[in-house]
């Protein structure tokens, strides 16, 4: 999770731990190490304005981190859940976090100032699986969450004791606290990842079915999708109203287009376009090697061209928001962690048009 | 035998794919229809075939190739390999997850 400045980031290296990194000149730091999980971290988010984090992990548990002098001082949130948090976010207002889980539902949680403690609400209905992704609408009220039973639905999380009635969106008028605003049929897989567009007017979800689809609340909530020849996607996120970025087990982030008056959505190029190495020839006894391990003397690479060596699972937008995205942050099951210059991609890679 | 029969017999076989049945009879219809077309074509004619795919034609194919996969009779094997190799190049890794995915089998 990244907050805006000063360069800081916060990750959990597969443990119960976070661990805070600080960017000095060239180089990262560890300055923070938190530990107060029982389980292993899932879900970390870092609201930029108030500088708080929030945690969730698989102990059923969320923490809000405040920082106190020079120490993080966590405050438990109880999430009234029965099984693993999966995903936390922070909303665009900072007054609300919702988490994603496997008990098959939602938890909005809110500060409540007469008893001095977090509280949350659930939303169930109709959620039939563990929630694997949330992102909020810039209005704080409406969230996108993507589930294990294939679909990517709209709520409204609206708590009025921290906010006034919402204005009417492309998405309906109505929105009391747990509405279903939008829900997807398409999909065959787990849906890994949801985005909604900079204005909300658009939401984006990847699926364990190797498909990309976009609803568009302008078109009266159409859904475009895209079957792509890739291995399935796992994030994606908007860099600009009409392009997304998404990356997965092909360890690859790619771009798409969403072309609003045909209502098509088509793939843009991979991103990660490895230098061409000089191709030299096996020595004989590299041919025995191969034969001997692979039981084939081919020549092929058989370690990946990418700059990730192991799935992507995440994509921040870093600098520039989802309408004019410049920089995105991309990590993945290898433990590494890359950040993209749009700018740069743009004049490496020829063809690539970003509208 | 020309090779416009074969493309014909073949594009009627994927249009009339019976899309949502629950039929159990009508499948193994389907399934039988379409293992007859693809074992009358020669090697050299498949690429063409494909190519004139759309994607969810390319996805429908690789259905039934993985079906035809399942229940092998003598020949069929090889040339199945040779339409999974031509529908591959086309319809890549994704088509063959969407046929792992897919709630509606053929």
């Amino acid at each position: 999770s990244w907050p805006l400045s000063p360069p800081e980031i916060a990750l959990c290296p597969n443990n119960h731990e976070v661990h805070i990194y600080r960017k000095d000149g060239a180089k990262w730091s560890k300055v923070h190490e938190l530990k107060e999980h029982n389980g292993q971290v899932t879900g970390i988010d870092w609201a930029p304005e108030s500088n708080r984090l929030v945690t969730c992990g698989t102990d059923r548990n969320a923490y809000v981190w405040t920082l106190k002098g020079n120490v993080w001082k966590p405050t438990l949130v109880i999430l009234r859940i029965n099984r693993a948090a999966r995903c936390v976010k922070w909303s665009p207002r900072e007054n609300k976090f919702a988490v994603g889980s496997g008990s098959r539902l939602i938890s909005i949680c809110y500060f409540e100032q007469e008893n001095d403690w977090w509280v949350c609400k659930h939303i169930k209905k109709p959620i039939r699986s563990t929630v694997l992704s949330l992102d909020w609408h810039p209005n704080n009220v409406l969230l996108a969450a993507g589930s294990c039973d294939f679909k990517c639905r709209i709520f409204s999380a609206y708590i009025k004791e921290v906010e006034e009635r919402p204005s009417p969106t492309p998405w309906g008028s109505k929105m009391p606290f747990g509405e279903l605003m939008f829900e997807s049929s398409s999909s065959c897989g787990w849906v890994h990842s949801v985005s909604f567009s900079a204005s909300g007017s658009r939401v984006a979800w990847v699926s364990h079915d190797s498909t990309l689809c976009l609803a568009d609340a302008g078109k009266k909530m159409a859904v475009a999708s895209l079957c792509t020849e890739t291995l399935p996607l796992l994030a994606v996120t908007f860099i600009t109203e009409h392009s997304l970025v998404a990356a997965g087990h092909d360890c690859c982030p790619m771009l798409f287009t969403y072309e609003e008056s045909q209502g098509t959505l088509t793939f843009g190029g991979k991103l990660d376009v490895p230098k061409q190495s000089s191709q030299r020839g096996l020595t004989a006894r590299e041919r025995f090697q191969n034969l001997d391990k692979k039981a084939s003397s081919d020549t092929a690479n058989a370690s990946l061209d990418t700059l990730h060596k192991n799935s992507i699972s995440q994509i921040s937008v870093l600098t520039g928001g989802k309408d004019k995205c410049s920089q995105f942050c991309t990590t993945g099951m290898d433990g590494g962690m890359s950040i993209w210059d749009v700018k740069s991609l743009e004049s490496a890679l020829k063809d690539l048009k970003i509208k | 035998r020309r090779t416009g029969e074969a493309l014909r017999a073949f594009h009627t076989a994927i249009r009339s794919s019976p899309g949502n049945t629950r039929s159990q009879a009508m499948k193994e219809q389907a399934q039988g229809t379409m293992l007859k077309v693809l074992t009358s074509f020669k090697s050299s004619e498949i690429e063409q075939a494909v190519n004139s795919l759309d994607r969810n034609g390319v996805d429908l194919l690789m259905k039934y190739i993985y079906k035809g996969f399942e229940k092998p009779t003598e020949n069929s094997s090889a040339i199945l390999l040779q339409w999974h190799e031509k529908a591959l190049a086309v319809g890549g890794l994704g088509s063959i997850i969407r046929v792992l995915t897919a709630r509606k089998t053929v």
